[in-house]
Formats: structure tokens, sequence, C-alpha cells
């Protein structure tokens, strides 16, 4: 962008221009944590108010110090969480990969899709601590069962979204493969994956948030092993509410931050669909 | 001839519908192709012509019958009979470039790199796409999408070339100038081209033949127009081809007919039988002319109702052709008709099965003139003399005069009046078939010089400066049989008190129409826009146009009176020999049956009886025209043989059958 010669950045005008982009989520989060501050101060609720995170020394100490590690299960927040993180990263992975696969084969075949549709749609529904003593029961193991619970609940929207996209590539795609006689694998490379890529990078962000969610039910099932799932279960077994409150700031936060992770790589990768 | 590249047989296809059942789209298609051909399929939205389209390009495979691509039966889409879809259908993740260079790299995998490179750089020019090669399709407007599809599709070198509304999205503009681009190319390349398109100018702009294609269900040919304007073509000229409008209004009319038909089928029609009649909600056919004053009356003076006819529509056709096919697919129960047109179709002469048809009522007599252009009278053509003088100086033009139907007494007239003053109609001047709403406009811009046609186009061309009247119609036959009332024999037969009911209404309007106080009253009547919608002092029933001092005094059009609406015999027996004469039909072996079958005399009778009119008989002697040759009805024959000019005319015994009420 040209600028004026002379023209340095200029506060006022900045202001001037955002400032309706600035103000309300101020306003909206400050009046939200100070009315959850009060609540907490006036004693309508138990829950420790945000102000705890800072007044609480040890919650301090975790807050301000998230890479510490001090062997075994003492470590700093960030630490935990790329436990988890590359626990979700294996089982989402597994996921998108069978999601993906299965969804193409769904989404090209009536019959597949007439067998399986109903089960989906039922698996689908079911919350993902419910999958936990199942896990269990099949793995026998913690790790194994705590990446099946997360994949168990990310799969669903890739494969549905994914058979969709299949399903919807336009009649008019299709005639040209017909029209030019491509092969099977060249009707796939060039027309089916680019076609169906906004629908399946749908199912990926909608997973991505949903692994992240299923991280708590996951991690349940595995006392023992660092993560920011064990760490809230850990704060709430022995009643530290601010460390709970913590947690679930950092919890937030990532979820936001995979997100838009999703986000950006659609864009880039799926632009103009 | 060189063998069809493409030849369609006898193909079927039926789409089963959701709740079983099926939806027969197709029936009957026969259709062949020649190298080289542009073929457009025109048609109604669901009349087919994708469906097939898509059979010959083997994207759908037929229920019955065969697609046949250099003799080889069509099984499977492939990249000899290449589609430009509707919807352009690029793939939009790809550039332009990348696009084509798919097609090119699937199906000629067989050339180098560098060729095959070649050969997309080179369709990329063609159609003038270099600038935007490297741009993904959602960044170009609609027309240019177009270009790329179709230069994918000509890249790869298809033996056809299959269009489905190429154009159909895009704005005027884009649209010419893409068409013309296409031609250029077709022209070129010599490619095989099919495409389907709504756009009747498209068609006849692109196409060596147009297929149209009837309504479904079961839509089939309805008929196959050749486009004889010579290549190239340029889209501003070829508007001014003598062929360019009639073709137009061919393909205009079989689509109206079409729409008019599904109007048709779209109604309930039960047929309501009161007041003692078999049917009194009618369809009444007529053409937007002087002569259709009774209907008009009937309508607008109760005569329909007060004869217990309740229910009764009048239809305004554009042309003569369009009641002839309202009586064949029985969507119009009764007609207005020229005289000849009942002799014409029970002969056969509208080129499918023998239809006898019944008239029980001359409607009008006389109302007819030959006007010639204004540019002949600048050039000293005064009288008929004249005329044929002018015709022997510039015998190297063609001279093409207007007439409304081969069965109206104006061709019948004009001919006669031609050939008796030794113009051959045939061979001397082109004799054009044209709606006469139509003859105005045609002889105003050149392409007609002059026209036989009924009031008040006459008077028209003469008030408004294109034409004069060389002859009027009483100087040739002063009283012939103008408009009669037609309906099918077999429609007769199943209601024939609604026909005598019919024939009462009528009737009694013809009386009315008769009475020069009321012709003031007529012409404001007629000038209403479901009639004839023009202004009423050009719609005139007193003397004839252009002639003050006519030498007859008689009132122009008679309506009624002694002898002028019983049906006879004789006339349309002299009407025969005319026909066969110009060889409209075979002359019938069986003439006495047929005159017999098409003349209702009983039901004018008993119409006239019950009206109180006994008095209005037949008083007719014999028929004698300007030129004082007696008609001997005894022999017809003799008689077409004893007249000069006459083509090859033969005799035939025509099948009518045996009278047979209608099934409703």
């Amino acid at each position: 962008m040209a600028t004026a010669p002379g023209s340095g950045f200029n506060l006022g005008v900045c202001w001037k221009h955002n400032r309706k982009f600035i103000l309300p989520p101020i306003f909206g989060i400050g009046g939200f944590l100070l009315f959850w501050q009060l609540s907490s101060s006036l004693g309508l609720t138990k829950l420790t108010g945000p102000l705890s995170l800072w007044t609480d020394e040890r919650t301090r100490e975790l807050l301000l110090y998230p890479f510490f590690d001090r062997g075994g299960l003492d470590k700093g927040l960030f630490l935990h969480t790329m436990n988890s993180l590359s626990r979700v990263a294996l089982g989402y992975s597994l996921a998108a990969i069978l999601g993906i696969g299965v969804g193409i084969a769904v989404g090209l075949s009536q019959t597949l899709n007439r067998a399986f549709d109903p089960l989906f749609q039922f698996l689908r529904m079911v919350a993902p601590l419910a999958w936990v003593p199942i896990a269990l029961v099949i793995f026998q193991q913690n790790q194994p069962a705590a990446i099946f619970v997360i994949f168990i609940t990310s799969i669903w929207p890739i494969l549905i979204n994914t058979a969709e996209g299949v399903r919807q590539i336009p009649q008019d795609y299709r005639n040209v493969a017909l029209v030019l006689q491509m092969s099977r694998q060249k009707f796939f490379t060039k027309i089916l994956i680019p076609s169906a890529l906004p629908y399946i990078f749908t199912g990926l962000r909608i997973s991505i948030g949903l692994a992240w969610l299923a991280i708590i039910a996951a991690e349940i099932v595995m006392p023992g092993t660092p993560g920011i799932g064990f760490f809230i279960w850990d704060a709430n077994q022995n009643g530290y509410v601010s460390d709970i409150v913590l947690g679930v700031v950092w919890i937030g936060a990532i979820g936001l931050i995979l997100d838009r992770l999703m986000a950006w790589l659609q864009t880039r990768i799926a632009a103009g669909r | 001839m060189t063998p069809p590249i493409v030849a369609v047989q006898d193909v079927v296809k039926n789409f089963p519908l959701q709740g079983g059942g099926n939806y027969l789209a197709l029936k009957g298609i026969d259709l062949e192709i020649r190298k080289g051909e542009f073929i457009s399929l025109i048609g109604h939205s669901g009349c087919g012509k994708s469906t097939l389209l898509n059979m010959i390009a083997g994207l759908d495979l037929p229920t019955g019958g065969t697609v046949l691509l250099e003799g080889e039966s069509v099984k499977r889409p492939g990249p000899d009979k290449m589609v430009v879809f509707q919807n352009y259908s690029l793939l939009p993740w790809l550039t332009v470039r990348e696009n084509i260079a798919l097609a090119v790299d699937e199906v000629m995998p067989d050339l180098s790199r560098s060729e095959r490179d070649a050969v997309v750089e080179e369709h990329i020019a063609m159609v003038g796409l270099a600038h935007a090669a490297e741009k993904p399709p959602l960044q170009l407007s609609g027309g240019m999408r177009q270009r790329v599809a179709i230069a994918r599709a000509l890249a790869i070198r298809p033996k056809l070339l299959l269009l489905d509304e190429p154009f159909g999205a895009l704005d005027a503009l884009t649209r010419g100038n893409l068409q013309e681009k296409l031609m250029q190319i077709c022209n070129e390349h010599e490619l095989t081209a099919v495409m389907v398109t709504h756009d009747v100018d498209e068609a006849v702009l692109l196409s060596d033949r147009i297929v149209m294609l009837t309504n479904g269900p079961g839509s089939k040919i309805g008929g196959i127009l050749e486009v004889d304007i010579p290549r190239p073509r340029q889209r501003l000229e070829v508007v001014h081809h003598p062929s360019y409008y009639s073709l137009r209004s061919e393909i205009i009319y079989f689509l109206n007919r079409q729409k008019r038909v599904k109007q048709w089928q779209a109604k309930p029609h039960k047929v309501l039988a009161r007041h003692g009649l078999e049917k009194v909600n009618l369809d009444l056919g007529f053409i937007p002319l002087a002569a259709c004053a009774p209907l008009a009356v009937a309508e607008a003076k109760g005569f329909f109702r007060k004869h217990g006819l309740d229910e009764v529509q009048l239809v305004r056709e554009t042309s003569w052709r369009g009641v002839t096919d309202g009586l064949l697919d029985r969507t119009l129960d009764a007609a207005l008709m020229p005289s000849g047109m009942p002799a014409w179709m029970t002969a056969g002469g509208h080129g499918s099965d023998p239809t006898p048809i019944v008239t029980a009522l001359t409607l009008s007599r006389n109302g007819n003139g030959i006007t010639l252009a204004r540019r002949l009278a600048d050039q000293g053509v005064r009288s008929v003399a004249d005329y044929r003088d002018y015709l022997l100086r510039n015998n190297r033009e063609p001279h093409t005069l207007g007439i409304v139907h081969p069965a109206s007494m104006h061709n019948l007239l004009l001919r006669y009046w031609l050939s008796s003053n030794a113009i051959d109609p045939d061979r001397d001047v082109h004799l054009q078939t044209l709606p006469p709403a139509q003859m105005l406009a045609d002889l105003k811009d050149g392409s007609i010089d002059g026209y036989c046609v009924g009031e008040p186009w006459n008077n028209r061309a003469d008030r408004e400066g294109h034409g004069f009247p060389i002859v009027g119609d009483l100087e040739i036959w002063s009283g012939h049989p103008g408009k009669v009332l037609g309906v099918r024999e077999d429609w007769a037969l199943a209601y024939p008190n609604t026909h005598i009911a019919l024939t009462k209404a009528l009737l009694e309007a013809c009386r009315y129409c008769a009475d020069p106080a009321h012709w003031d009253e007529l012409s404001q009547l007629l000038s209403d826009r479901r009639y004839l919608g023009m202004k009423p002092e050009l719609i005139r029933f007193g003397t004839p146009s252009g002639c003050a001092e006519n030498p007859h005094g008689d009132p122009h059009t008679l309506f009624f009176g002694p002898g002028v609406n019983r049906p006879s015999r004789t006339e349309h027996l002299w009407i025969l020999t005319q026909l066969a004469r110009w060889s409209e039909i075979p002359f019938p072996r069986n003439y006495v049956e047929i005159l017999e079958r098409i003349c209702a005399v009983s039901v004018y009778s008993t119409a006239a009886r019950e009206l109180g009119l006994d008095d209005v008989s037949y008083q007719r002697t014999g028929i004698e025209l300007f030129d004082g040759v007696p008609f001997n009805g005894d022999d017809p024959i003799a008689y077409i043989n004893s007249l000069s000019i006459h083509q090859d005319f033969s005799v035939a015994e025509i099948p009518i059958g045996v009278p047979r009420a209608m099934v409703s």
C-alpha cells in the first residue's frame, strides 16, 4: 500500500478506524470477568474468582512458570499440554486417515452407504466419556485406550463430511471424466480429491475441536501420566479449584489456537472452491 | 452421398419414476447426421432435447433403438464425441491452461510433452484467451469460461462436437460474438456438431438443419428444417436472407403450437352436455380478418348463448396452418376456414392422412383483392397487361407474391387470374405462403411484390401507401365463397345437435353482419385486441378498397342473403378441380362421395328452417369467372384439361373410409 511521504504511523487515526472492533470485546470480556469475580467475592458461588489465579500462590506459580519440570508428574502446564497434544495428534491423525478413506468409499458406493450410514449416525451420538470404559475393556492399557477415545470422538465429522463431499461432486465434473475416459486413479487425484477437499476440510476443522474436547475424557482413564486432562483431574481430586480454572483457561486457549490453525490451513489449501 | 456419421435409429428413452412407473421422454427418434453438418435441436423445456444429446454423447443409453457413430453403436462416452456443457464444467482448481491440458494429456498420451503443449497453446490462442491462460476459471466471465470449454473440446479433435445450450447463460453481446467464433471454427475445421438450444435466431444462424422436438411425454421429431442460407454466414447479414424470416417464423409457429397444445392438455376437457346439446363447450378457431365478423358478433351479441352454446371460446390463430393443426390434433372443435380447406384436408392436401372435414355454412363471400407493391405502379404498372410486360422485362429477378394458404380462395383466384392473363403462376412468379398479418410488413420491406388476401390488408396497403389494388375479387368472380365453417366429420357425427346449434348461431350472426346499419359497429367490434387489434377505420365492409367507382355497386363482403350461406357442392367441386389443377391434391376419382361428405346441406337446411329462414334457398346457377369460361361440373377432368395453364395433375381414389363418429 502506498503511503504519502512523511506520514508515519498515526495512533489517533488507527484508533479511530479500529475502535469499534476493539472496544466491544474488551467490554464483553471485562464485564464477564467482573461479574464472575463479584459473584465469587460476594459468596454467591463457591467457585473462586479469576483473580484467584494470581492471589492463590500455588496457582500463580503454575501460571508464571509453565516450563518447569521437577520430574514425575510435577511439571509446568506447557509440558502437560504438549503431552496431551501429542496424544491428540495421534488419535486425530488416525481419525483423519480412516475417516477420509472410509468417507470416500461410502460416498462412492450407494450400497456401502446404505449398509453403514445408520451405524455411523448411531455411533456419532455416543459421548466421549461413554467410550472410556469400552476403550479400557478393548485395549486393557491406558495409552491406546486414550488414543482410541480421541479417535472415535473425532472420526465422525471427517467421515460424514468426506462422504458428503464425494457425493456432492457435480455431475458436470463426473461427465468431464467420463467423456475424457479418465482412469480411476486419474479421476481420484484430478477430480474427486480436489472437488471434495472443501468438505473434507470442514470435517477436519470440526473434528480438531472434538478431539481436543475428548482429551479430558481420555486422560481420566490414565492416572499417572502427564497431560492437561490429568492435571485438571488431579486438581479436582485435591480440591484446588483455582488450578482447575487455570487448566480450563489453557484448554480453551489451545482449542482456539488449533481451530484457527485449521482454518488457516483450509484457506491455504482449499481456497476458492 | 456420404454415409451419415451419426445415425439415431428409432430411439426410445424411458425414465423410471419415483414410486414406480415410467416417464416416456422420447419416442421413435430417427435422425441421420452427415459429416460436417451442424444440427440444432430445439423445443420447449422438458422435451428431451438434452436427453437426446446425452444419448448421442453416450452419457445416457437409450431404452430402445440405437445410436450409431460411424456405424458403431454408442455404448459409453468418449473423447470422439466431446460435449460442451451448459455450465462450462471447468475444474475450478485448475487454470485455463491446466483445464485444457488435462483433456489433451488424457486423450493424446501418444504425443510428446512438447507436442501436447503446442496443441494446448494453439487452442488457447484460437479462442483468444492467451492473456488469461494462467487464471482459474472463477476469475473469468461467463463468455470467457465458455470459450475455454469450447477450446478444451476442440483441442482433443473430436469427430463430433456436442453442445448443450452453450450460450444460454450469456448476455446478448457475448453470445453474438461467441456464435460467430463458433461458426468460424466449425467452418475452418469442418466440424460435425449437434447443439441444443432454446434460441430460435441462434438455431437459424448456426445450423444446416434444425430438428424441432414436440413436447413430452413421448417427444418425437416434429419437423426438420433445412437452412438454405449459404456459408460463411455473418450474424448481422443472415437476417437479410429471404429464407431467414420464414425459417424463423416456421420455428416460432412450431414452438407456439407446442405451447398451445400443452396449455390445452393442462385444462380439463370434459364434454359438457346441456340443453339437449351433446357439447356446449367449444373451442372455435379463427384468424384475424374482417371475415371473422360473424364469429365476433355471435360471441358479442350472445348468439352462441341464445342457441344453448354456453361456453364458446374463440381461439385466435396467427395462420391458417394453426387452424389445420388445431383440427387435426382436436384442440379445436370448429373453425373459420378458407372455403378450399374442407376439400383440401379431406383429400389429404395437408400432407398426412386424408381427414374428412364437413362444412354446413358458408360464412362470407368476396372480401378479397390482389395488391401489388407501390414501386410497380411507379414503374408504370397499371393493369394486368402492364404487369405481364413488366414480368417479361424483368424475368431474371424473382417475383414473389404472397398467398395465405394453398387451400384458400386467394391462392385459387390469384392463380386463375394470372393464368387467364397468360402468366404462369408457377413459372413466371413465385407464390409464397405467409400469415396475412405478415404480408403488409413483407410488402413494405420489399421481400414480396404483391399478395392476394382478404380485408383489411388490401385496404391498409393502399392507405399506407405501400401497395395498390390491381384487381378486386369482384372483377374475378363476384360472389365467390370466402370463408366457411369447418368441423371434422367425426366431430359432426358425434355432436349432431351441437353442429346444428352452432350453424344457427353463426347464420344469425351472418344476418346481423349483412345489415349495412351495423357496419360501423362491426368495425368497432373487430378493432378490439381479441380480434383484429387495429384502428376501426381500417376495417371496412362497404365498397372494395381503392375502387371509388365500384363497377358492381355491391357491398364488398357478403355475409347473408339468397344463395350466400348454403354450402354448394358445385363450388366445392370447382375448388377440387383448381386444387388438382395446381397439384395441391390429386383429383379424387371418388369426388361425388367426397362432395357429399364435405357439404352438410341437411345441417344447414335444418338450421335455416329452425330459424325461420326457409326462403334462403339455393339459387345459384353455373359458375363462370371473369374470363367467361363456363365450369362444367359434369366432366371436371375435361374442365381442368380445357384450361390453358395447369400442372401435370393426377387422378386418384382418396381413401376416406366410412363416416365414423369421434369417440371422446
